[in-house]
Protein backbone atom coordinates (compact mmCIF):
# COMPACT_ATOMS: atom_id res chain seq x y z
CA UNK A 1 0.00 0.00 0.00
CA UNK A 2 1.09 3.22 -0.81
CA UNK A 3 1.88 6.08 1.56
CA UNK A 4 0.20 9.33 1.74
CA UNK A 5 2.61 11.45 2.96
CA UNK A 6 5.06 12.23 1.12
CA UNK A 7 8.24 14.22 1.51
CA UNK A 8 9.54 16.73 -0.92
CA UNK A 9 11.48 14.25 -3.35
CA UNK A 10 9.62 10.55 -2.78
CA UNK A 11 6.32 11.65 -4.93
CA UNK A 12 8.86 11.81 -8.28
CA UNK A 13 10.67 8.54 -7.43
CA UNK A 14 6.69 7.08 -7.45
CA UNK A 15 6.71 4.65 -10.30
CA UNK A 16 2.87 4.43 -10.25
CA UNK A 17 2.20 8.39 -10.20
CA UNK A 18 4.46 8.84 -12.79
CA UNK A 19 3.38 5.76 -15.38
CA UNK A 20 -0.48 7.53 -14.47
CA UNK A 21 0.94 10.38 -15.36
CA UNK A 22 2.30 9.44 -18.71
CA UNK A 23 -0.76 6.89 -19.27
CA UNK A 24 1.10 3.61 -18.42
CA UNK A 25 -0.60 2.89 -15.48
CA UNK A 26 -1.79 -0.70 -15.93
CA UNK A 27 -5.43 -0.98 -15.53
CA UNK A 28 -5.86 -3.13 -12.40
CA UNK A 29 -4.29 -0.29 -10.58
CA UNK A 30 -6.45 2.60 -11.56
CA UNK A 31 -8.70 2.53 -8.96
CA UNK A 32 -5.99 2.04 -6.05
CA UNK A 33 -3.82 4.92 -7.71
CA UNK A 34 -7.14 7.28 -8.48
CA UNK A 35 -8.43 6.85 -4.70
CA UNK A 36 -5.23 7.92 -3.24
CA UNK A 37 -4.99 10.95 -5.72
CA UNK A 38 -8.79 11.77 -4.11
CA UNK A 39 -6.90 11.71 -0.55
CA UNK A 40 -3.68 12.94 -1.41
CA UNK A 41 -3.75 16.77 -2.17
CA UNK A 42 0.05 16.83 -2.83
CA UNK A 43 -0.12 13.85 -4.92
CA UNK A 44 -2.65 15.15 -6.78
CA UNK A 45 -0.85 18.71 -7.43
CA UNK A 46 1.97 16.77 -8.00
CA UNK A 47 0.71 14.66 -11.31
CA UNK A 48 -1.08 18.21 -12.20
CA UNK A 49 1.64 19.45 -12.78
CA UNK A 50 3.94 17.10 -13.96
CA UNK A 51 1.25 16.41 -16.77
CA UNK A 52 1.04 20.21 -17.02
CA UNK A 53 4.19 20.89 -17.84
CA UNK A 54 4.25 18.22 -20.11
CA UNK A 55 1.69 19.55 -22.35
CA UNK A 56 3.12 22.72 -22.82
CA UNK A 57 7.15 21.26 -23.74
CA UNK A 58 4.79 18.77 -26.41
CA UNK A 59 2.72 21.79 -27.40
CA UNK A 60 6.30 23.53 -28.12
CA UNK A 61 7.70 20.54 -29.75
CA UNK A 62 4.88 20.62 -32.04
CA UNK A 63 5.72 23.83 -33.35
CA UNK A 64 8.55 22.03 -35.51
CA UNK A 65 5.96 20.52 -37.73
CA UNK A 66 4.92 24.12 -38.79
CA UNK A 67 8.52 24.82 -39.97
CA UNK A 68 9.23 25.68 -43.35
CA UNK A 69 10.45 22.48 -45.35
CA UNK A 70 14.19 21.82 -45.38
CA UNK A 71 15.53 20.89 -48.60
CA UNK A 72 18.82 19.61 -47.01
CA UNK A 73 17.04 17.45 -44.20
CA UNK A 74 15.10 16.19 -46.77
CA UNK A 75 17.69 14.80 -49.38
CA UNK A 76 19.87 13.77 -45.78
CA UNK A 77 16.95 11.24 -45.31
CA UNK A 78 16.92 9.69 -48.48
CA UNK A 79 20.58 9.62 -48.39
CA UNK A 80 20.09 7.75 -45.04
CA UNK A 81 17.32 5.61 -46.02
CA UNK A 82 19.64 4.27 -48.85
CA UNK A 83 22.28 3.51 -46.36
CA UNK A 84 20.23 1.51 -43.81
CA UNK A 85 18.69 -0.14 -47.06
CA UNK A 86 22.23 -1.22 -48.14
CA UNK A 87 22.87 -2.06 -44.33
CA UNK A 88 19.53 -4.33 -44.37
CA UNK A 89 20.46 -6.16 -47.56
CA UNK A 90 24.18 -6.53 -46.36
CA UNK A 91 23.07 -8.21 -42.80
CA UNK A 92 20.85 -10.22 -44.78
CA UNK A 93 22.84 -11.82 -46.90
CA UNK A 94 25.85 -11.77 -44.75
CA UNK A 95 24.61 -12.57 -41.20
CA UNK A 96 22.26 -14.27 -39.03
CA UNK A 97 19.12 -13.38 -40.73
CA UNK A 98 20.28 -15.41 -43.85
CA UNK A 99 19.09 -18.22 -41.52
CA UNK A 100 15.79 -17.25 -41.46
CA UNK A 101 15.30 -16.59 -45.76
CA UNK A 102 14.79 -19.87 -47.85
CA UNK A 103 17.43 -20.06 -50.37
CA UNK A 104 16.31 -23.12 -52.18
CA UNK A 105 18.73 -21.87 -55.36
CA UNK A 106 22.23 -20.79 -55.18
CA UNK A 107 23.15 -16.94 -55.47
CA UNK A 108 25.94 -14.70 -56.11
CA UNK A 109 26.19 -11.34 -54.11
CA UNK A 110 27.32 -9.55 -56.93
CA UNK A 111 28.63 -5.73 -56.10
CA UNK A 112 28.89 -7.54 -52.25
CA UNK A 113 32.16 -9.62 -52.63
CA UNK A 114 31.06 -12.16 -54.92
CA UNK A 115 30.42 -14.52 -51.82
CA UNK A 116 28.29 -17.86 -53.09
CA UNK A 117 25.86 -18.70 -50.43
CA UNK A 118 23.54 -21.64 -50.05
CA UNK A 119 21.10 -22.12 -47.80
CA UNK A 120 18.52 -25.70 -48.09
CA UNK A 121 15.89 -24.51 -45.25
CA UNK A 122 12.47 -23.74 -46.05
CA UNK A 123 11.76 -21.17 -43.31
CA UNK A 124 11.19 -17.29 -42.77
CA UNK A 125 11.15 -16.58 -39.05
CA UNK A 126 11.20 -20.38 -38.06
CA UNK A 127 7.98 -21.11 -40.45
CA UNK A 128 7.51 -23.12 -43.09
CA UNK A 129 7.15 -21.25 -46.41
CA UNK A 130 6.79 -22.61 -49.83
CA UNK A 131 10.18 -23.10 -51.34
CA UNK A 132 8.54 -20.48 -54.44
CA UNK A 133 8.26 -17.88 -52.02
CA UNK A 134 11.69 -18.30 -50.20
CA UNK A 135 12.98 -18.08 -53.65
CA UNK A 136 11.37 -15.13 -54.29
CA UNK A 137 12.54 -13.27 -51.22
CA UNK A 138 16.13 -14.44 -52.07
CA UNK A 139 15.71 -13.17 -55.99
CA UNK A 140 14.98 -9.55 -54.47
CA UNK A 141 17.17 -9.37 -51.82
CA UNK A 142 20.42 -10.63 -54.26
CA UNK A 143 21.38 -8.49 -57.29
CA UNK A 144 21.80 -12.00 -59.38
CA UNK A 145 21.47 -15.27 -59.74
CA UNK A 146 24.45 -17.40 -60.83
CA UNK A 147 24.17 -21.05 -61.55
CA UNK A 148 20.82 -21.62 -61.84
CA UNK A 149 19.49 -18.52 -63.59
CA UNK A 150 18.79 -19.40 -67.21
CA UNK A 151 17.84 -15.94 -68.70
CA UNK A 152 17.72 -12.03 -67.84
CA UNK A 153 15.42 -9.58 -69.77
CA UNK A 154 15.82 -5.88 -69.93
CA UNK A 155 12.29 -3.77 -70.32
CA UNK A 156 12.05 -3.46 -73.57
CA UNK A 157 12.75 -7.05 -73.92
CA UNK A 158 9.83 -8.06 -72.08
CA UNK A 159 7.82 -9.68 -74.94
CA UNK A 160 10.69 -12.01 -75.77
CA UNK A 161 10.93 -12.87 -71.84
CA UNK A 162 7.19 -13.61 -71.70
CA UNK A 163 7.35 -15.78 -74.71
CA UNK A 164 10.54 -17.45 -73.23
CA UNK A 165 8.69 -18.46 -70.00
CA UNK A 166 5.90 -19.49 -71.26
CA UNK A 167 7.86 -21.94 -73.03
CA UNK A 168 9.67 -22.96 -70.11
CA UNK A 169 6.02 -23.03 -68.08
CA UNK A 170 4.39 -24.80 -71.24
CA UNK A 171 1.80 -22.63 -70.54
CA UNK A 172 0.73 -18.50 -71.17
CA UNK A 173 2.38 -16.57 -68.89
CA UNK A 174 1.27 -12.36 -68.68
CA UNK A 175 3.28 -10.08 -67.28
CA UNK A 176 2.30 -8.61 -64.13
CA UNK A 177 0.01 -5.19 -64.21
CA UNK A 178 1.62 -2.90 -61.80
CA UNK A 179 1.87 -0.18 -64.07
CA UNK A 180 -1.43 1.35 -62.76
CA UNK A 181 0.20 1.29 -59.47
CA UNK A 182 3.33 3.41 -60.39
CA UNK A 183 5.67 0.32 -60.88
CA UNK A 184 7.54 0.11 -63.96
CA UNK A 185 9.17 -3.26 -64.94
CA UNK A 186 12.73 -2.98 -64.84
CA UNK A 187 14.02 -6.76 -65.46
CA UNK A 188 12.70 -10.57 -65.78
CA UNK A 189 14.74 -13.22 -64.73
CA UNK A 190 14.29 -17.07 -65.53
CA UNK A 191 15.80 -19.04 -63.00
CA UNK A 192 15.60 -23.19 -62.25
CA UNK A 193 14.89 -23.48 -58.58
CA UNK A 194 14.40 -26.49 -56.86
CA UNK A 195 10.98 -27.01 -57.41
CA UNK A 196 11.01 -25.86 -61.16
CA UNK A 197 11.31 -23.20 -63.57
CA UNK A 198 10.71 -19.78 -61.59
CA UNK A 199 10.28 -16.62 -63.21
CA UNK A 200 11.09 -13.93 -61.12
CA UNK A 201 9.55 -9.72 -62.23
CA UNK A 202 11.18 -6.70 -60.55
CA UNK A 203 9.45 -3.32 -60.64
CA UNK A 204 10.45 -0.14 -59.50
CA UNK A 205 8.18 2.68 -58.80
CA UNK A 206 8.99 6.97 -59.00
CA UNK A 207 10.37 6.91 -55.61
CA UNK A 208 12.74 3.99 -56.49
CA UNK A 209 10.92 1.70 -54.38
CA UNK A 210 11.44 -2.12 -55.78
CA UNK A 211 8.71 -4.42 -55.84
CA UNK A 212 9.59 -8.08 -56.77
CA UNK A 213 7.09 -10.72 -58.16
CA UNK A 214 7.47 -14.52 -58.90
CA UNK A 215 5.29 -16.91 -60.97
CA UNK A 216 6.40 -20.45 -61.13
CA UNK A 217 3.61 -23.61 -61.95
CA UNK A 218 2.34 -24.95 -59.11
CA UNK A 219 3.36 -28.75 -58.15
CA UNK A 220 -0.29 -30.75 -59.38
CA UNK A 221 0.84 -33.00 -55.93
CA UNK A 222 0.14 -29.97 -53.63
CA UNK A 223 -2.67 -28.36 -52.36
CA UNK A 224 -3.29 -24.99 -53.64
CA UNK A 225 -2.06 -22.47 -51.50
CA UNK A 226 -4.50 -19.73 -50.24
CA UNK A 227 -3.53 -15.64 -50.30
CA UNK A 228 -1.55 -15.13 -47.50
CA UNK A 229 0.24 -12.16 -46.14
CA UNK A 230 3.43 -11.83 -43.87
CA UNK A 231 5.56 -9.15 -42.65
CA UNK A 232 9.54 -9.67 -42.15
CA UNK A 233 11.00 -6.63 -40.42
CA UNK A 234 9.91 -3.82 -42.42
CA UNK A 235 9.41 -5.78 -45.90
CA UNK A 236 5.88 -7.43 -46.39
CA UNK A 237 5.29 -11.06 -48.31
CA UNK A 238 2.15 -11.87 -50.24
CA UNK A 239 2.07 -15.10 -51.61
CA UNK A 240 -1.30 -17.93 -53.23
CA UNK A 241 -2.45 -20.00 -56.16
CA UNK A 242 -4.43 -19.36 -58.79
CA UNK A 243 -5.04 -21.23 -61.98
CA UNK A 244 -2.28 -24.12 -61.67
CA UNK A 245 0.71 -20.98 -60.68
CA UNK A 246 2.21 -20.13 -57.15
CA UNK A 247 2.46 -16.34 -56.73
CA UNK A 248 4.53 -14.38 -54.70
CA UNK A 249 5.35 -10.73 -54.44
CA UNK A 250 7.64 -8.96 -52.10
CA UNK A 251 8.50 -5.41 -51.00
CA UNK A 252 9.54 -2.97 -48.54
CA UNK A 253 5.64 -1.89 -48.31
CA UNK A 254 3.05 -2.30 -45.71
CA UNK A 255 0.09 -4.98 -45.48
CA UNK A 256 -2.23 -2.89 -47.15
CA UNK A 257 0.31 -2.14 -50.29
CA UNK A 258 1.59 -4.95 -50.44
CA UNK A 259 -2.51 -6.96 -50.45
CA UNK A 260 -3.22 -3.99 -52.78
CA UNK A 261 -0.06 -5.25 -55.28
CA UNK A 262 -1.12 -8.71 -55.01
CA UNK A 263 -4.34 -7.85 -56.73
CA UNK A 264 -3.05 -5.99 -58.88
CA UNK A 265 -1.00 -9.19 -60.07
CA UNK A 266 -4.36 -11.57 -59.75
CA UNK A 267 -6.34 -9.02 -62.43
CA UNK B 1 5.43 1.13 -42.84
CA UNK B 2 8.26 1.09 -45.42
CA UNK B 3 11.74 2.29 -44.04
CA UNK B 4 11.47 5.29 -46.11
CA UNK B 5 8.54 5.98 -44.56
CA UNK B 6 9.94 5.06 -40.62
CA UNK B 7 13.17 7.40 -41.32
CA UNK B 8 10.62 10.20 -42.44
CA UNK B 9 8.19 10.05 -39.32
CA UNK B 10 11.55 9.99 -37.18
CA UNK B 11 12.77 12.68 -38.84
CA UNK B 12 9.89 14.58 -37.72
CA UNK B 13 10.16 13.72 -33.99
CA UNK B 14 13.60 14.48 -33.99
CA UNK B 15 12.99 18.12 -35.45
CA UNK B 16 10.40 18.48 -32.68
CA UNK B 17 13.44 17.35 -30.08
CA UNK B 18 15.59 19.44 -31.24
CA UNK B 19 13.72 22.53 -31.22
CA UNK B 20 13.04 21.94 -27.34
CA UNK B 21 17.05 21.52 -26.86
CA UNK B 22 17.82 24.24 -28.74
CA UNK B 23 14.86 26.82 -28.65
CA UNK B 24 15.74 28.30 -32.57
CA UNK B 25 14.28 26.87 -35.74
CA UNK B 26 17.73 27.34 -36.79
CA UNK B 27 19.71 26.00 -34.59
CA UNK B 28 17.00 22.91 -34.39
CA UNK B 29 17.55 22.16 -37.94
CA UNK B 30 21.23 22.33 -38.04
CA UNK B 31 20.98 19.93 -35.19
CA UNK B 32 18.76 17.43 -37.05
CA UNK B 33 21.04 17.76 -40.01
CA UNK B 34 24.22 16.88 -38.39
CA UNK B 35 22.10 14.08 -36.10
CA UNK B 36 21.08 12.71 -39.80
CA UNK B 37 25.29 12.90 -41.09
CA UNK B 38 25.98 11.31 -38.45
CA UNK B 39 23.68 8.53 -38.94
CA UNK B 40 24.68 7.59 -42.50
CA UNK B 41 28.27 7.96 -41.06
CA UNK B 42 27.08 5.25 -38.77
CA UNK B 43 24.26 3.50 -40.96
CA UNK B 44 26.65 0.13 -39.99
CA UNK B 45 25.85 0.09 -36.60
CA UNK B 46 22.09 -0.34 -36.88
CA UNK B 47 20.94 -3.69 -36.18
CA UNK B 48 18.12 -3.97 -38.98
CA UNK B 49 15.18 -5.73 -36.90
CA UNK B 50 15.73 -3.29 -33.93
CA UNK B 51 13.23 0.10 -33.50
CA UNK B 52 15.47 3.11 -35.38
CA UNK B 53 13.78 6.36 -33.49
CA UNK B 54 16.12 5.16 -29.98
CA UNK B 55 19.30 5.00 -32.16
CA UNK B 56 18.40 7.86 -33.92
CA UNK B 57 17.51 9.50 -30.64
CA UNK B 58 20.77 8.28 -28.34
CA UNK B 59 22.75 10.34 -32.32
CA UNK B 60 21.15 13.04 -31.49
CA UNK B 61 21.44 13.13 -27.94
CA UNK B 62 25.36 12.82 -28.10
CA UNK B 63 25.15 15.08 -31.02
CA UNK B 64 23.85 17.86 -28.16
CA UNK B 65 25.90 17.36 -25.70
CA UNK B 66 29.08 17.53 -27.97
CA UNK B 67 27.68 20.75 -28.77
CA UNK B 68 27.28 22.21 -25.53
CA UNK B 69 30.36 21.09 -24.42
CA UNK B 70 31.83 22.56 -27.53
CA UNK B 71 29.62 25.71 -26.51
CA UNK B 72 30.39 25.39 -22.70
CA UNK B 73 27.03 27.18 -22.34
CA UNK B 74 23.04 26.98 -24.04
CA UNK B 75 21.33 29.29 -25.85
CA UNK B 76 19.02 31.32 -23.64
CA UNK B 77 15.28 30.31 -24.05
CA UNK B 78 13.00 33.10 -24.19
CA UNK B 79 14.18 35.28 -26.77
CA UNK B 80 14.52 32.68 -29.60
CA UNK B 81 11.45 31.13 -29.33
CA UNK B 82 9.81 29.93 -32.60
CA UNK B 83 6.96 31.87 -33.14
CA UNK B 84 3.76 30.88 -32.99
CA UNK B 85 4.83 28.60 -30.70
CA UNK B 86 1.90 27.63 -28.86
CA UNK B 87 -1.84 28.66 -29.59
CA UNK B 88 -2.35 31.98 -28.81
CA UNK B 89 -3.03 32.87 -25.09
CA UNK B 90 -0.20 35.44 -23.37
CA UNK B 91 -0.74 33.23 -20.18
CA UNK B 92 0.20 30.23 -22.14
CA UNK B 93 3.04 32.16 -23.19
CA UNK B 94 4.16 33.21 -20.25
CA UNK B 95 3.54 29.53 -18.51
CA UNK B 96 5.42 28.15 -21.61
CA UNK B 97 8.34 30.74 -21.16
CA UNK B 98 8.75 30.04 -17.14
CA UNK B 99 8.41 26.36 -17.73
CA UNK B 100 11.61 26.48 -20.25
CA UNK B 101 13.26 28.90 -17.88
CA UNK B 102 12.77 26.33 -15.07
CA UNK B 103 14.15 23.52 -17.25
CA UNK B 104 17.23 25.50 -18.31
CA UNK B 105 18.01 25.39 -14.80
CA UNK B 106 17.78 21.28 -14.25
CA UNK B 107 20.98 19.23 -14.92
CA UNK B 108 21.04 17.91 -18.40
CA UNK B 109 20.34 14.51 -16.83
CA UNK B 110 17.39 15.31 -15.42
CA UNK B 111 16.05 17.78 -18.42
CA UNK B 112 16.02 15.02 -21.17
CA UNK B 113 14.10 12.78 -19.47
CA UNK B 114 11.91 15.50 -19.33
CA UNK B 115 11.91 16.12 -22.73
CA UNK B 116 11.94 13.17 -24.38
CA UNK B 117 8.87 11.60 -22.34
CA UNK B 118 6.93 14.77 -22.39
CA UNK B 119 7.13 14.21 -26.64
CA UNK B 120 4.91 11.62 -26.03
CA UNK B 121 7.03 9.50 -28.81
CA UNK B 122 8.86 6.73 -26.54
CA UNK B 123 8.30 4.11 -24.14
CA UNK B 124 10.57 4.44 -20.70
CA UNK B 125 12.74 1.92 -21.68
CA UNK B 126 13.74 3.30 -25.18
CA UNK B 127 13.89 7.12 -23.64
CA UNK B 128 16.80 5.08 -21.41
CA UNK B 129 18.40 3.76 -24.10
CA UNK B 130 18.51 6.80 -25.90
CA UNK B 131 20.36 8.38 -23.01
CA UNK B 132 22.46 5.54 -22.50
CA UNK B 133 21.53 4.50 -18.82
CA UNK B 134 19.57 1.92 -16.98
CA UNK B 135 16.09 2.37 -16.34
CA UNK B 136 16.03 2.64 -12.97
CA UNK B 137 18.49 5.33 -13.10
CA UNK B 138 16.16 7.05 -15.98
CA UNK B 139 13.14 6.63 -13.82
CA UNK B 140 14.88 8.31 -10.70
CA UNK B 141 16.28 10.86 -12.84
CA UNK B 142 12.91 11.76 -14.35
CA UNK B 143 10.86 11.61 -11.28
CA UNK B 144 13.56 13.96 -9.61
CA UNK B 145 13.49 16.45 -12.71
CA UNK B 146 9.52 16.82 -12.57
CA UNK B 147 9.78 17.43 -9.25
CA UNK B 148 12.27 20.22 -9.40
CA UNK B 149 10.72 21.59 -12.26
CA UNK B 150 7.40 21.73 -9.90
CA UNK B 151 9.05 23.13 -7.79
CA UNK B 152 10.53 25.79 -9.64
CA UNK B 153 8.02 26.91 -11.05
CA UNK B 154 5.92 27.35 -8.01
CA UNK B 155 8.18 29.88 -7.02
CA UNK B 156 10.47 27.80 -4.37
CA UNK B 157 13.74 28.82 -3.83
CA UNK B 158 16.47 27.50 -5.55
CA UNK B 159 18.55 26.82 -2.20
CA UNK B 160 16.44 23.89 -1.38
CA UNK B 161 17.17 22.22 -3.81
CA UNK B 162 19.68 19.73 -4.04
CA UNK B 163 19.08 18.93 -7.82
CA UNK B 164 20.29 22.24 -8.61
CA UNK B 165 23.25 21.35 -8.34
CA UNK B 166 24.56 21.09 -12.00
CA UNK B 167 27.97 20.07 -11.45
CA UNK B 168 29.11 16.23 -13.19
CA UNK B 169 25.47 15.92 -14.08
CA UNK B 170 25.99 15.73 -17.52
Amino acid sequence: MTQDTNTEQDLGLDDDLMAYVDGTLPPEKMAEVEARLARDPDARAATASWRHHDNLIRQMAQTADDLPANMRIAALERELTAKLKARKRRAFLMGPALGRIAASVLIFTAGWGGNALYNSAASIGGSAYPQFVSATVTGHYALQYASMQEAEFQPEEMETALDWISERMQRKIDSPKLGRLGYEVESARLVSAEGGPLAIFHFRDQQGERVTVSIAPHAPDKADYPLRVVRMDTDSIAYWTDAGLDYSIIGDVDVGQITTLAAAVRE
Amino acid sequence: MSLKAEVTLHTASLRRYALVLTRDPTAADDLVQETLMKAIDKADTWQPGTNLRPWLFRIMHNTHISDLRRAKTRSDAAPDLPEPVVPDHQHVQLELKQVLQALDQLPEAQRLPIILIALREMSYAEAARTLDVPLGTFMSRLGRGREALRKIVSGVTAGKLTVLNRKGNI
